[in-house]
This record gives structure tokens, C-alpha cells and sequence, in this order.
């Protein structure tokens, strides 16, 4: 299954590379939030170690789920599904390839995210080692939870409507655990970021194994 | 011998009863809730809203367990009447997390002086009954019978993942809201006739919940004979 789900997962990257419409909608949705908050709240408060973390992760919820629904609708696009979900075990692989490529995709827009809203804000980051341990576990929080809501809705036509609903509710705890983790870095609280680092990484893999064992009843 | 008689399980023999022991339940505990508890000596009558509120949490956290339950039962054996539990139980669920919800918001203007805090416990239900509204969403944008069952159940699976959440956030957050006062270390901490009057709510909501649940899968097995019927009999004249 690991080698049907890398194959997936490589097909994606191919794809990704020709036609990067999901990433570059991501990267660009990002980009427009950080400015967008700096904008309405003003320079000083969305600087606040409690305020930028809290955009940060919503709004790469937001880019995780924009580049998963693209990813789905590629593959329904031109009909590809069916023949990935004609193969032995394909139902498994298109979960976890997806995972995986939305890992890969949702890292390139969390350090691009990253860099602009730490530069644009200029943040004092306290614990950069801490810092990134919590982006890189934040980022590994999410996909598992998208890619499930995703697949879900799948030739659903109210899909695009329906995933942020089934999505924002079960991402509240990765949403607090990331915020507070890249926060307590922020201003250098090792033990504090550490811990919250910890439940990132313990939700992380309860969704990961859940997605894997029901999922792929409900991909059609 | 032949008998074309319906085996009368326990389930089937005690149906009947449900609606007037609901209904009878239903008025010993609001006797009991509004005359024979005493009034809380802090709090005053508005203490009172807490045979409501309780009741109807465990009630939220029950549907939403037995919504967990049937969607395993659907999983494992593609029974329609596992699906047609989970959405009866879902939508006695939201019913009874929105009344949490409105009965907190009522005791908790008088007590903290707000209708709705950003507290643990109230943000973590609000969070279970938007995770329920999507899942009813959900099966309502769904058409097909089974694949509709199928996304259901597994969104039904992964819901539940919240009610422990909800239950134990008092403990693991500092919250405003107070602790357990019944399950808790050591025995409940209320007075008698309150813990007897709280009891009696908690009984007579979990008979309404049968009675409710027992209709509404009534309903949705009707629903889904039509629906099964009218395949048949396309499938029939396109044969």
C-alpha cells in the first residue's frame, strides 16, 4: 500500500508541477490574509504574538483546503479517479498519496506564509528552533482532517460549500494547539511550545490512522 | 410450523409504553424540578434551569454516542436500519445540544452576567452542535441511499471525537464553568433531593430520547422503503 500510495503521491507532484493552479491559489490566499489582517487591524496588534500566529494557521487551514478540493477535482476533471480507484487497494493509495502531496504542497505555502508574515510584521521569534518544530507538526496536523472532508464531499455539488463546514469544527483543537505552540515560541516558552507541539503531533497521527481505516469506504 | 407472525423482541413489547411514560416522566420531574427541590441558597430558583440543562447534555452526548455506534453498525454491515438510527439519534442530538446550549445561555446571564463566554466548555458544545449541523447538511446533500449512508457514517465516526472533548474540557482548561458536581471523585456534591430531582430529569429525557429516536426511525424506514421501492420498480420497466 506505502508503494501504491508514494506512486499516487508522485503523480500528484507531476501534476502539481504542470498545472500549479492549487498552489499558486494557496500562496496567493495566504499572501492576501497576512496583508489583508495587517490592513484591518493595524500593524500593531496583528503583530501581537497572541493575533499572528491565529491568522497564520487560518489561513493556511484555508490554503490546505483550497489545495485539496483542486487536487480532487483535477482527478474528476479528466476521470482519473475511476481508473486509481479500479486498482487493488486504490481506495487506500488516493487517501494516503493525497496526504502525503498535500503534506508536500501545504509545507512549500506554510514557509512562503511564514517568511512573508515574519518579515512583513517583523516578528521577534524567541525560539526559532521551537518555532519551526511547531510549523512543521502544525502542518502535519492538518491534511489528514482536509483530505478526509474532502473526500467525503466528493461528487457532491454543494462540496465547495460543505468541506469548510465538516472541516472547521473537527480542525478546532489542531487550530488551538498550533496557535498556542508557534505563540509560546513567539515569545519563549520552550516547555509550554513543546506541549502544545506534542498534542499537534498526538492529533495528528489519531486522524491520520481514523482517515485511514474508514476513509476509503466513502471515496466513489 | 410455519408462523408468519413478527417475533416480539423486549424493544418491540415496551414501544407502546414510550409515549405515556415519557409524558408522565416529563411531569413528575418538572414537579419535582419546580416545588419539591430546594431553592440553592447562592443561586436562588435560577439554580433551577440545571434539571433542564444537565438532562439535556447527557441527552446530546448519548444521541451522539449511539450516532457513533449505528455508523459502525452501517460500516460493518450495510444495514439500512443502522442508518436510518444514526440520523434519528443525529437530529435528537443537535435538537438537545441546541437546549444545552439556550438553557446555559439562560442560567449563565443572571450568574456570570453574560449570555455566552469564551469558555471551554461552552465553546467546545457550540463546536459539537455546528459538527452535527454539518453532518445532517451533509446527508441532506447526499441523493443516493447508500453512498449517503456510507459518507454519513463516516462522518459520524469522526464527530464523535468531540463529546469526550466536551466532557472533559472543565477538567483540562481552566474554565469558568464549574466541575462535575455528580460523576465526580468522592461522590456528588449536591443535596439530596436535588441529586434525586436531577436523576428523575435525567430518566425522564432518556424516555422522550426512546420515544423520539423509535418514531423517527419509523419515519426514515418508511422513507427508505419508498425510495428502495421506486428503484424496483424502475429497475422493473427498464427490464
Amino acid at each position: 500500500m506505502i508503494r501504491r500510495a508514494l506512486l499516487v503521491a508522485a503523480r500528484e507532484g507531476r501534476a502539481d508541477r504542470r498545472q500549479p493552479d492549487g498552489l499558486v491559489a494557496a500562496a496567493t490566499f495566504v499572501a492576501a490574509l497576512v496583508l489583508l489582517e495587517s490592513v484591518v487591524v493595524g500593524p500593531q496588534v496583528a503583530r501581537a504574538s497572541s493575533v499572528a500566529p491565529a491568522l497564520y494557521w487560518i489561513a493556511l487551514l484555508f490554503a490546505a483546503i483550497v489545495i485539496a478540493m483542486r487536487s480532487f477535482e483535477r482527478e474528476l476533471e479528466d476521470d482519473a479517479i475511476d481508473a486509481v480507484l479500479a486498482l487493488p487497494g486504490g481506495r487506500d493509495a488516493l487517501y494516503a498519496g493525497k496526504l502525503i502531496a498535500l503534506l508536500g504542497t501545504l509545507a512549500v505555502v506554510a514557509v512562503g506564509g511564514g517568511v512573508l508574515e515574519i518579515a512583513l510584521l517583523d516578528l521577534d521569534i524567541a525560539l526559532p528552533g521551537h518555532l519551526l518544530l511547531a510549523a512543521a507538526l502544525g502542518v502535519v496536523a492538518l491534511p489528514a482532517v482536509v483530505i478526509l472532508d474532502v473526500a467525503l464531499t466528493l461528487r457532491l455539488r454543494a462540496r465547495a460549500a460543505l468541506v469548510p463546514v465538516l472541516a472547521l469544527p473537527v480542525l478546532v483543537p489542531q487550530l488551538v494547539a498550533a496557535t498556542n505552540a508557534t505563540a509560546l515560541a513567539l515569545e519563549g516558552d520552550p516547555s509550554g511550545s513543546l506541549a502544545w507541539s506534542g498534542l499537534l503531533l498526538a492529533i495528528a497521527l489519531v486522524y491520520a490512522v481514523l482517515g485511514l481505516t474508514i476513509v476509503p469506504t466513502a471515496i466513489e | 410450523m410455519i408462523t408468519t407472525a413478527f417475533p416480539r423482541t423486549i424493544p418491540m413489547r415496551i414501544r407502546p409504553a414510550l409515549a405515556p411514560a415519557s409524558v408522565v416522566a416529563a411531569l413528575v420531574a418538572t414537579a419535582m424540578a419546580l416545588v419539591w427541590a430546594p431553592t440553592d441558597a447562592v443561586q436562588g430558583d435560577v439554580q433551577r434551569v440545571m434539571y433542564v440543562h444537565v438532562p439535556s447534555a447527557w441527552l446530546a452526548y448519548l444521541a451522539f454516542l449511539v450516532v457513533f455506534v449505528a455508523s459502525v453498525g452501517w460500516l460493518w454491515s450495510k444495514r439500512p436500519v443502522f442508518d436510518a438510527i444514526a440520523v434519528a439519534s443525529a437530529e435528537i442530538g443537535v435538537l438537545f445540544t441546541g437546549l444545552t446550549l439556550i438553557a446555559g445561555s439562560i442560567w449563565a446571564k443572571p450568574t456570570w452576567g453574560v449570555w455566552w463566554t469564551w469558555e471551554p466548555r461552552l465553546l467546545t458544545t457550540a463546536v459539537m452542535f455546528v459538527m452535527y449541523v454539518g453532518y445532517l447538511l451533509l446527508r441532506s446533500l447526499s441523493l443516493d441511499l447508500e453512498r449517503r449512508a456510507t459518507r454519513s457514517a463516516v462522518a459520524g465516526i469522526v464527530a464523535v471525537v468531540n463529546v469526550p472533548i466536551v466532557h472533559l474540557s472543565v477538567t483540562w482548561m481552566n474554565a469558568l464553568h464549574q466541575l462535575p458536581s455528580v460523576l465526580r471523585p468522592g461522590g456528588p456534591a449536591l443535596d439530596d433531593r436535588m441529586l434525586a430531582t436531577l436523576i428523575v430529569g435525567v430518566v425522564a429525557f432518556t424516555i422522550l430520547y426512546a420515544w423520539m429516536l423509535a418514531a423517527r426511525v419509523d419515519l426514515e424506514r418508511a422513507r427508505q422503503d419508498r425510495v428502495l421501492g421506486s428503484l424496483l420498480l424502475k429497475r422493473a420497466a427498464g427490464a
